[in-house]
């Protein structure tokens, strides 16, 4: 069709000279989206036509082909539409189109109907997977008011197909599956029997209100959010770097779902919270979400590799977007990154336009305020300022003092120097005149100086022969690398284009300061013996300011103090942000060369301007003082004590594990997915197939917080149906051990169908109706029939001994087995296996060894290494800090938790929507082996033995109370008490930790 | 009474267990017992029920549908194998293709000219240098005449054996990520490792042992860690089970309890017995195959506490076949007894066995971990050249003799290969992800062949360029799976080893 127009259009253009104004875009397309699309569209098909999308358009409708290009009279278009007609004219409703849109009209299909194809003509003629269910809004339905509607609906269905639910499974079962299922740990013993005597008939509510108060609630919970954000506390690849603040993130999860945050709220933050509400730390730290997965250290940092660089990043954005996508929305956006989703109605294009979304973020460690940044530097800054004050007092009272900044300008060190003369680096000799980068300078040539009191300066750098530092021929010998270049001069006062005399807010310009400027790289040697001759004690102490007197914040200059070449003192890579630094250095009597260095970090000396403020020799002996100075003295050291101590023990701003907002790069469509094919640049936008909203998120110009917070706006627009669908069935799947759709990640077309779509639609709608309230979907669910269900299969042996009434027969499990084996009706409950983190908890609790203590940074079970790739080497967590709950450890992304991993505890590399369960003889071993299980099966022997004494029945008993919840039956007695007898109690604890009852939930 | 509880057929077993307590005498040592009487004490319970699973996403897979009953169960191919096992010498760091498999006469020529600077700059090191040709001699050798250095002067006589590929590549020039591609197919974390997928594919033939065996070097893990052998989204039964290759420590994590904290013999066999009334009688009311699953899994850990140990006991081996392993040489022992090992191993059913010749980069060793060459290749790649030579050539010709090589897959394969030029300055060479050799010997490998070429430099790839993708299709294909066919269904995604790339290189095959 394209083809066959192109002559036909370029004749047109030729004999009618306007069709080069029209442009379908600008002048069609609008006339049928607002006149035609609302019954040829997407929703109505009137007469099977379309006018939304080109391919179906010119393919035309029940009538045949509706534009002929060049031939308005041969168009059916156009012919309804100009009709005179009123029952044939288009549209049927409102006003005709107005002459001047007519005339458009006629003039496009005359010059050849040239319509260039769009994404939107491409999405919009996108076949029937756009019909898919979960893009599709919401289905309200009113269940009747007589019974809870989650049964309603379940017993429908059940019914449907010849099932019934099972009974009501008792209570010990039921406070059981509730505490671990809300809490991931069992009830106590007490608990248990309180709940099972409590003859209030609102017990099991109230029971299901009280766990959901329960801080250990968002304990569980948390840790099933952070699987689906695969969270770790390291990096992940090659070099599994600590993240040492990653841990706010997930106690901002626990806290939240604690306190019930609304889930739009929820995700709000998590996806924006820095730009949202950049003054609340919480909302900075919620962003800990996006920057929860892998990072790669080699590939986005230490390679010089640009092409490295930019797969790293690409495959790093991947992750991000991927994580929110499935997480939120159910959506495997990922499949659309190399070409358009095989199975979705997703298109290339719109991966790269949610790639925008993220194109500014970054992960990285940050400060959560920047409030508290700016107050605790200006804290600092006024500790700082004053112990320096303090330090210049005190040395004043030292007695008479030698000013090395004086010296260098030419005087004797007692006043006599002259502001802002110096020494030349090349020369050694006084330099008045200003200077900037000295041409010809070379590294490690020392020269001596005709200065008084100075032995020579020299331009420091690594090198195999070290750098003379003296006229004697004394060596530093390794120095850092440095650029080798050098800047004006050693100078008493500021150097040529010094950026500031003040630090801290002490102005050393001032008086009764004096300024050394060392502006890297630079080292100069002053001669003691000299100074001694001169009338300098013997015994001195050196005593500064050293600081970055520059304009950069964090830099890399540093500053060194040699006394006869030895390191005495020194600071690497200060900035202006590191304040005035104390320099006390002694000179024993037999010193002789005191030398002050400053280097760039070998990037340069651009901006390193390193001073030595104040920079005396005194008396390390002070000499008689009167009373008054001594009152004085004592005052200052008093004071200066205090200080030092504050600023030691100075707090750092938090910070955490987050995303770093940036400018966004422009973001192309990679070809095929990669990084060196890039195409044409792509706005933000969010999918197209999901009903009910607008795709478009900005434009190329949105800022990185517009983008997201328009994302953000998407995900959690009441119209957006996948949202609150995902979510809800999320928590279905967790609590009955499989979602209504039993992919919780994949609600697109290859994932599996809703079981019970109604249900699914009812619970997205109340999540709404309740505010967007989690705890109020839990408590539905929980306190549905369907969840009270017995889950054991054998209810035979019941039925015949008559006990429990209204259990299942067993012809009635067989059949339900037979139409039903996978339970997707729910005619019982799904025993569940303890999931890792549950087991190692459960284990704790009943040794009576769990350490609840909450928040915080996570506990570490290993010993660290520092290597290139560091070393985690997992130990037996055998103190009480290490007795935490697990969603508290610091997960190592690369070195897996040997004992976790092999109870199927998932790698932090994926995102888990759900967990594997798999048994395993490794698992046996481990549960029997393991050395920490062996200790927990002592520390459980010991409580028994506390608890219930020496008596083995009574110990036996208490044993199965606290492993079980429920007293053993007298056979299970005889065949424990030999056991314990024969053998001994922890023998009988370790197996009670094994058994299939301790791990496997009704 | 307890023992009425019981049915009559427990009771008569019960008396037998005596093989629990001869069973954990052996602490790591050896076994006297026959394992037919063990299995038959402690295999009777519940007969065939062996490992169980409640399966997430297992929907299509292998040619024949898993098991729900046990799903390492040996499970049919999809077509004819010439393969039943495999054993992969992985050597990480980056072994330098152009001093070892891939003979480039012109380097030789060019040897001493600069690199395009622009060009080096592109490199993980991010600087070019002069071209410098193979730092041992080449020679040809066998009747096929192949060309290989001398730094392996042993496997020099096997290349008859061998086959080459010459044009394999990686998507990522770093070695986590290349790691993760040539175990994964993918340079993400988070992908089934080949083991994996083979165990998945084929289950298991050994009931005692584990499917797919990891022997890491004895300095450490290879970069990437354990991510190297995981499941990923498979389920975590088939990932690699690590075997201690030291002598000294317990094969495998937690067979036994730790050495300060043993439980006696009649505690145990006690304990044990207990724990099975308790889960029997359990899983009687509950009726659930889950857990008689479980209770299985607990008799499945006591036969391997009996079969692993006895796996990795070398005392049985004979002073000839002890010989070229070098096991008493410092350097050369420990991975002579890693290629001992899986020998072993393959010889007692286990499907996969990985090896690692070499461990992750570390700053503090004089000499490099792994093959990671950056600054001596002399002295790194001389130090692994002979490691490697004298436990893979030991290898071969112990499968050979014992006629198991027919059978036996042998890959060995590193993440990339290194330039053709020097690292700037230094006296080693950098990555090089576009261009590196893998070989393969044994089960349907027509030795003596090679298949692609790198350029005359070895820089790049130029005939026939190929990826993991193709190596694993090609092990697959020879294992009698379809590298298409075997499939898991993961967050949207049918997943494979090969991604959505991959050919069989039919050039090599016998």
């Amino acid at each position: 069709m394209k083809l066959a127009s192109i002559p036909v259009c370029f004749l047109m253009l030729l004999a009618c000279g306007r069709a080069d104004e029209i442009s379908f875009e600008r002048d069609i397309r609008p006339i049928l989206s607002a006149r035609c699309v609302a019954c040829h569209g997407a929703n109505k098909q009137k007469g099977e036509l379309r006018l939304d999308a080109k391919r179906l358009a010119l393919r035309g409708g029940e009538s045949g082909p509706v534009i002929v290009p060049g031939k308005s009279g041969e168009s059916l278009l156009w012919r309804r539409v100009s009709s005179t007609n009123d029952d044939e004219r288009m549209p049927p409703d409102g006003k005709p189109l107005t002459a001047e849109q007519l005339a458009a009209l006629k003039a496009w299909i005359d010059a050849g109907a040239v319509w260039p194809e769009s994404d939107a003509d491409r999405a919009a003629a996108n076949d029937k997977r756009r019909e898919h269910w979960a893009w599709q809004p919401i289905q309200r339905m009113t269940p009747p008011n007589n019974e809870h509607p989650i049964d309603t609906i379940l017993k429908t269905k059940l019914h449907a197909n010849g099932l019934t639910m099972s009974p009501e499974a008792d209570r010990r079962t039921l406070i059981r599956r509730l505490t671990f299922d809300l809490l991931g740990l069992p009830p106590t013993p007490e608990e248990v029997e309180a709940f099972a005597s409590d003859r209030d008939p609102q017990a099991y509510e109230k029971l299901v209100d009280r766990l959901l108060d329960s801080p250990h609630y968002g304990e569980r919970w948390a840790r099933h959010w952070l699987d689906i954000a695969h969270y770790a506390d390291t990096h992940g690849f090659e070099r599994d770097q600590r993240r040492d603040n990653a841990w706010r993130y997930r106690d901002w999860v626990i806290r939240a779902l604690n306190a019930d945050k609304p889930y739009n709220d929820f995700l709000r933050d998590q996806i924006a919270g820095d730009v949202l509400r950049p003054n609340d730390p919480e909302a900075v730290i919620a962003t800990g979400f996006l920057a929860a997965g892998p990072w790669d250290f080699v590939g986005q940092a230490e390679t010089p590799s640009p092409v490295l660089k930019r797969l790293a990043r690409a495959d790093d954005l991947d992750d991000m977007l991927t994580q929110v996508m499935t997480a939120a929305c159910g959506v495997t956006i990922n499949c659309a990154r190399c070409h358009d989703h095989k199975l979705d109605p997703i298109s290339q294009r719109e991966y790269y336009g949610l790639s925008a979304v993220f194109a500014g973020v970054k992960r990285g460690e940050r400060e959560v305020s920047a409030i508290e940044v700016r107050d605790l530097a200006a804290r600092k800054q006024a500790l700082n300022a004053e112990l320096q004050q303090v330090r210049t007092e005190q040395a004043k009272l030292s007695g008479r003092h030698f000013d090395l900044a004086d010296i260098v300008g030419g005087g004797d060190g007692l006043g006599t120097g002259k502001l802002g003369e110096g020494i030349d680096l090349i020369t050694g000799k006084p330099q008045s005149a200003k200077r900037g980068f000295l041409e010809g300078a070379k590294p490690n040539i020392f020269a001596r100086s005709t200065a008084k009191f100075v032995d020579g300066v020299v331009i420091p750098d690594l090198s195999p022969e070290g750098t003379q530092i003296s006229s004697t021929g004394l060596k530093v010998m390794k120095p850092p690398r440095t650029s080798g270049q050098a800047w004006d001069a050693i100078r008493f006062g500021p150097v040529n284009s010094h950026f500031s005399t003040k630090l801290d807010g002490v102005d050393y310009a001032a008086d009764g300061h004096t300024l050394l400027s060392l502006h890297a790289n630079a080292a100069i040697t002053f001669d003691l013996a000299a100074l001694r001759e001169a009338g300098a004690p013997a015994e001195m102490k050196f005593t500064a300011t050293a600081g970055y007197f520059g304009q950069t914040p964090k830099n890399g200059a540093s500053y060194f103090v040699y006394v006869d070449g030895e390191l005495k003192a020194n600071q690497k890579n200060i900035g202006r942000d590191d304040g005035g630094l104390a320099v006390d250095v002694v000179l024993p009597s037999p010193a002789r060369f005191l030398t002050l260095m400053s280097t760039d970090g070998g990037n340069g000396i651009g901006h390193d301007q390193i001073c030595f403020a104040d920079p005396w020799l005194v008396a390390a002996q002070p000499p008689p003082l009167s009373d008054a100075d001594k009152v004085q003295l004592a005052r200052l050291q008093q004071r200066r004590a205090e200080l030092e101590k504050e600023l030691a023990a100075f707090p750092v701003p938090t910070k955490v594990y987050a995303v770093i907002t940036e400018t966004p790069p422009p973001v192309k469509l990679l070809k095929r997915g990669d990084p060196e094919q890039p195409a044409d640049e792509v706005s933000p936008t969010s999918l197209s197939c999901v009903s009910g909203l607008k795709p478009e998120l900005g434009t190329l110009q949105s800022s990185d917080g517009e983008r997201r917070k328009a994302f953000a706006d998407w995900i959690t627009s009441p119209a957006n149906p996948l949202t609150r669908r995902v979510i809800v069935n999320r928590l279905w799947h967790y609590h009955f051990g499989a979602g209504l759709v039993e992919t919780p990640s994949d609600f697109g077309l290859g994932g599996s169908q809703p079981s019970h779509p109604e249900l699914l639609d009812w619970l997205a709608d109340e999540l709404l109706a309740q505010r967007w309230s989690l705890k109020a979907i839990h408590r539905l669910i929980c306190t549905s029939a369907a969840y009270r269900q017995e889950s054991s299969r054998r209810t035979r042996e019941s039925s015949v001994t008559g006990r429990g009434n209204g259990s299942l027969t067993t012809s009635a499990t067989t059949q339900a087995i037979a139409i039903d084996a996978n339970n997707r009706l729910l005619w019982r409950m799904n025993p569940c296996r303890l999931d890792a983190e549950s087991l190692r908890d459960s284990v704790l609790s009943v040794s009576g060894k769990l350490n609840a203590t909450m928040f915080g940074p996570g506990y570490r079970d290993f010993e660290y290494q520092e290597e290139y790739a560091p070393v985690y080497r997992y130990i037996t967590p055998d103190s009480p800090d290490l007795w935490r709950r697990s969603v508290y450890r610091f997960a190592v992304r690369t070195t897996t938790h040997q004992f976790l991993t092999t109870l199927d505890c998932p790698s932090p590399a994926n995102l888990v929507p759900a967990r594997n369960t798999t048994t395993t003889a490794l698992q046996s071993l481990t549960l029997l082996n393991n050395d920490f299980m062996l200790r927990q099966s002592g520390y459980f022997a010991d409580r028994v033995k506390a608890n219930a004494g020496t008596e083995p029945t009574a110990q036996v008993a208490r044993a199965f109370q606290l492993a079980f919840g429920r007293k053993p039956t007298s056979v299970e007695t005889a065949a424990a008490v030999s056991l314990v007898q024969g053998r001994d109690l922890t023998q009988l604890c370790r197996m009670l930790l094994n058994a299939n009852e301790f791990v496997y939930v009704d | 009474m307890w023992t009425d509880y019981r049915s009559k057929s427990d009771r008569s077993r019960s008396r037998e267990t005596s093989g629990i307590r001869e069973n954990t005498e052996l602490s790591g040592v050896r076994l006297h017992q026959s394992r037919r009487q063990f299995l038959w004490d402690l295999g009777g319970g519940f007969g065939s029920v062996a490992l169980a699973s409640l399966l997430h996403g297992d929907r299509l897979l292998a040619a024949e549908p898993m098991s729900s009953k046990n799903p390492l169960a040996s499970r049919k191919a999809h077509f004819a194998a010439k393969a039943t096992n495999v054993v992969q010498i992985f050597c990480p760091g980056g072994l330098s293709h152009v001093d070892t498999w891939d003979y480039r006469p012109e380097l030789e020529r060019r040897h001493g000219e600069a690199f395009d600077a622009e060009l080096g700059k592109q490199t993980f090191a991010g600087v070019g240098g002069n071209y410098a040709k193979s730092f041992w001699k080449f020679r040809q050798h066998g009747e096929c005449g192949r060309w290989l250095s001398d730094l392996f002067p042993r496997l020099a006589s096997h290349v008859g054996e061998m086959a080459f590929i010459h044009s394999m590549q990686s998507k990522s020039a770093l070695h986590g990520p290349a790691m993760f591609m040539a175990n994964s197919g993918f340079i993400r974390p988070g992908f089934p490792s080949m083991g994996a997928w083979v165990t998945y594919g084929l289950g298991s033939e050994s009931e005692n042992l584990p499917a797919f065996v990891v022997l890491p070097d004895t300095r450490g893990l290879p970069p990437g860690g354990l991510a190297n052998w995981a499941a990923g989204f498979l389920p975590a039964v088939h990932q690699g089970t690590v075997i201690e290759t030291s002598a000294e420590r317990p094969p495998i994590a937690d067979l036994f309890p730790p050495a300060d904290r043993s439980v006696s013999p009649d505690a145990e066999r006690d304990g044990r017995e207990f724990l099975r009334t308790l889960n029997v009688a359990h899983a009687d009311r509950r009726g659930d195959s889950l857990l008689e699953a479980r209770i299985a899994a607990y008799e499945l850990a006591a036969r391997l506490q009996m079969s692993a140990p006895e796996a990795v006991d070398l005392s049985g081996e004979s002073a000839a076949t002890l010989k070229p392993y070098e096991l008493d040489d410092p350097d050369v022992g420990p991975f002579g007894r890693q290629c001992l090992l899986a020998r072993r191993l393959v010889e007692r059913g286990v499907r996969f066995v990985q090896i690692f010749c070499g461990a992750e980069n570390t700053s503090s060793k004089k000499i490099r971990p792994n093959w990671d060459s950056h600054e001596d290749i002399v002295r790194d790649h001389g130090y692994w050249g002979r490691v490697l030579d004298t436990g893979a050539s030991a290898l071969i010709a112990d499968l050979k003799q014992r006629g198991l090589l027919d059978s036996t897959l042998i890959i060995c394969t590193s993440e990339f290969g290194r330039q053709p030029f020097m690292q700037g300055s230094q006296k080693g060479r950098d990555h090089n992800p576009g261009v590196f050799t893998a070989w393969l010997a044994g089960g349907g490998i027509r030795g003596g062949t090679s298949y692609g070429t790198s350029d005359d430099l070895g820089w790049h790839a130029a005939e026939n360029p190929s990826y993991s993708y193709d190596l694993h299709a090609t092990a697959l294909h020879l294992l009698g799976l379809d590298h298409e066919q075997l499939s898991f269904y993961h967050n949207g995604i049918a997943r494979r080893l090969t991604d959505v790339h991959g050919h069989v290189i039919r050039d090599i095959l016998a």
